[in-house]
């Protein structure tokens, strides 16, 4: 694998005495697209907020690394993180709308993360929103995002995430909020301009769906702690950790028997107030012992790029 | 007589620049005696609206709601308070459906209550049969809602909405706001609780691997419109209308060796506004196969195939 474009190391958040994010770490490589996948709450959104340096006060980072290729971020002042966001490591939100200034045009926008005004760039904005598929880009560059439908602002973001040619981009949930056939379209544009462009992508996501049609890679997070990661097809295929294996088998597919008993998990997430000693599925997992419940597993590779956090892994297709 | 029938209906919000929204233009459908019917659509098609319409919550603009044979448009108060024992409904939000100052047992038993139809030991023994077939524990009846998780609290809401034992369950989303790990408790429970009763059920969701697990039949709408209703299995095998093939494309399947060697077919533009509503079939500025004709005339629903299909060109 080429040089990372992102490497998180062991990052960890607390909030008072609550570790919202437990030694949580991944890379992702130039051109790749890595899943950070897991239930709201689990932690995907403060992961990102760290990455950018963006966590709000309550939130302190207590632990890890983050390095942008071989610059280490962790220790930068704000002045200097100031000029990597937007033009190294960029980042885009489930709300388009919310994200982007009601009150000036979209090429303004655009522009400001050149930091340039319009009319000197004003070619360049018209090529990238023409290349984040918008219409009649011409006329666009000088509309208001209440002008403009949720699919369409997501596209601007991108555009302005985009433009000054980031290795990284960090995309929240960027099709949450839309419809389907809106998401197939966003989640098209993503996968091709990381390809041509070589840029890493994180994408945050709940949906599995999301994960398996543009993701190389993933790693699956509950409770603030990576459960199991690797590459797509393979974890897919057959996955290794409990968790991982029953949220597979949860999901209702358009290929299963309808009205068939899907796979449950019983009870529910804990909050992290209730984090205790040990794994902290073991509340909800069919295998837990005594040690699960008091010894937490560490990530331990199963297979090349593929790792664990579990004291009693699945076998390789065997069921929970 | 179905359990509920729907014909033409119209609902129409007033729009804020003159025009008004036409939320609901036109939709006729029914589900029968023990079906579950899903309506499916991408936001803002009418879905929600449609729902409500047909538990009463929002009066027609025009045309028809029957519920058990009774008529909705233009009925008075006690009609319509009769009606709604028959018809409930389950929303999307279990947090704000439940008043967070009554214990789950009152709120459970409040219709019952309200309608003299128990109190006192008959009434706590309803109640707890309810919480007993929902899956929680009757003796939590004396708890608070903030006791309880999502997931427990959809169950809170399904065990109310089933103590009229209605004809009708109607779910607008009902698992949309719950977590993943805990939305197949929540489908078991539904697919358990058709089985048992043999009730009639309106499913309404933008998940179409969630209806084709729940539903026999399904709707799909587009823009206040119905354009295509079929049976579960002919609609997922041989969709006829190109929306409904396009809404089924779109879909992520959890899976990425299906999902990536779907063929892509993706759909261009945006959805119109329902307050100015393309001329002809609604759906011609994004469809596929758009001919003069679509631009001109409004298809009728007729049948193809073994659906029912507004489309010129299916
Ligand atoms: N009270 C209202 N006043 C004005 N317009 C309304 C009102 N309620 C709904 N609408 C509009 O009617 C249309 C249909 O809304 P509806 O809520 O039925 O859609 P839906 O299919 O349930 O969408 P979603 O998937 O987002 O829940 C939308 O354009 C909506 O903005
Ligand atoms: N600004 C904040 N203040 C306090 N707690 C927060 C804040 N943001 C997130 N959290 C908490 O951190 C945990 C992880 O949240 P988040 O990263 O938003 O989850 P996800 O994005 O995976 O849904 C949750 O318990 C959440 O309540
Ligand atoms: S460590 Fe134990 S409790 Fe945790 S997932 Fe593995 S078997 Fe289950
Ligand atoms: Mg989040
Ligand atoms: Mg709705």
């Amino acid at each position: 694998m080429a040089e990372a474009a992102l490497t998180v190391e062991n990052l960890s958040l607390d909030l008072g005495p609550a570790r919202l994010v437990d030694g949580v770490g991944f890379s992702v490589a130039p051109g790749e697209v890595m899943a950070l996948v897991g239930e709201s709450g689990c932690g995907k959104s403060v992961t990102a907020q760290a990455i950018m340096r963006l966590l709000p006060d309550v939130i302190r980072q207590s632990g890890g690394r983050i390095r942008l290729g071989a610059d280490d971020l962790t220790a930068l002042p704000e002045r200097a993180m100031q000029t990597i966001r937007g033009r190294r490591l960029s980042m885009i939100f489930q709300e388009p709308q919310a994200a982007l200034d009601p009150l000036s045009t979209i090429g303004a926008q655009i522009a400001e993360t050149l930091r340039a005004p319009l009319s000197r760039v004003r070619g360049e904005v018209r090529r990238m929103l023409e290349d984040v598929g918008i219409s009649d880009p011409e006329r666009r560059i000088d509309q208001h995002p209440f002008e403009l439908s949720g699919g369409m602002c997501q596209r601007v973001m991108i555009a302005s995430a985009l433009i000054a040619r980031p290795a990284v981009l960090i995309a929240d949930e960027p099709t949450t909020a839309l419809d389907v056939t809106i998401q197939a379209q966003i989640l098209d544009l993503l996968r091709r301009l990381a390809t041509e462009r070589r840029t890493a992508v994180v994408l945050i996501t709940h949906d599995m769906g999301v994960v398996a049609d543009i993701a190389d890679r993933l790693a699956v997070m509950y409770a603030g702690r990576i459960a199991e990661t690797g590459p797509t097809e393979g974890i897919f295929a057959a996955p290794r950790h409990p968790y991982t294996a029953l949220l597979l088998a949860s999901i209702p597919r358009l290929s299963d028997a309808p009205k068939s008993l899907l796979a449950v998990i019983e009870g529910r997430v804990p909050t992290p107030a209730e984090f205790g000693p040990g794994c902290r599925f073991a509340s909800r997992c069919p295998r837990a012992d005594a040690m699960c419940r008091s010894v937490t597993p560490v990530l331990g590779e199963v297979a090349p790029g593929h790792a664990i956090a579990c004291h009693h892994p699945l076998g390789v297709g065997e069921a929970v | 007589m179905h359990t509920l029938e729907i014909s033409d209906l119209k609902v129409h919000f007033p729009g804020r620049h003159g025009a008004p929204v036409r939320a609901v233009d036109g939709v006729s459908l029914h589900v029968a005696a023990g079906e579950t019917m899903g309506l499916v659509g991408e936001s803002g098609c009418g879905k929600t609206t449609v729902a409500n319409t047909t538990v009463g919550l929002l009066g027609p603009s025009a045309g028809s709601v029957k519920v058990m044979g009774t008529e909705l448009a233009g009925a008075d108060r006690r009609t319509l308070r009769a009606v709604r024992a028959r018809a409930q409904m389950v929303f999307q939000d279990p947090v704000t459906s439940l008043n967070p100052r009554m214990t789950i047992g009152d709120a459970v038993g409040e219709p019952l209550y309200v309608r003299g139809i128990a109190s006192g030991r008959a009434l706590r023994e309803r109640v707890a049969g309810l919480l007993d077939e929902v899956g929680l524990r009757p003796e939590h009846a004396g708890r608070y809602p903030h006791q309880f998780s999502g997931g427990q609290r959809q169950r809170i809401v399904i065990a109310r909405a089933l103590a009229l034992r209605p004809a009708l369950l109607v779910c607008d989303e009902p698992v949309s706001a719950l977590d993943v790990s805990v939305r197949a408790q929540i489908l078991n429970l539904l697919v358990d609780l058709q089985a048992r009763h043999g009730m009639s059920s309106l499913f309404v969701s933008h998940d179409l691997a969630v209806v084709r697990h729940v539903c026999d039949r399904v709707a799909v709408m587009y823009l206040g419109r119905i354009a295509e209703v079929a049976g579960r299995d002919a609609l997922f095998a041989s969709p006829r209308h190109p929306y409904t093939r396009a809404l089924l494309a779109s879909v992520p399947e959890p899976d990425p060796v299906v999902q990536r060697a779907k063929p892509r077919v993706p759909l261009a533009g945006e959805i119109p506004s329902p307050a100015d509503p393309p001329a002809g079939c609604r759906f011609h500025t994004r469809c596929p196969m758009v001919a003069e004709v679509c631009r001109r005339e409004v298809p009728a629903l007729r049948a193809v195939g073994e659906s029912v299909v507004a489309c010129h060109l299916a």
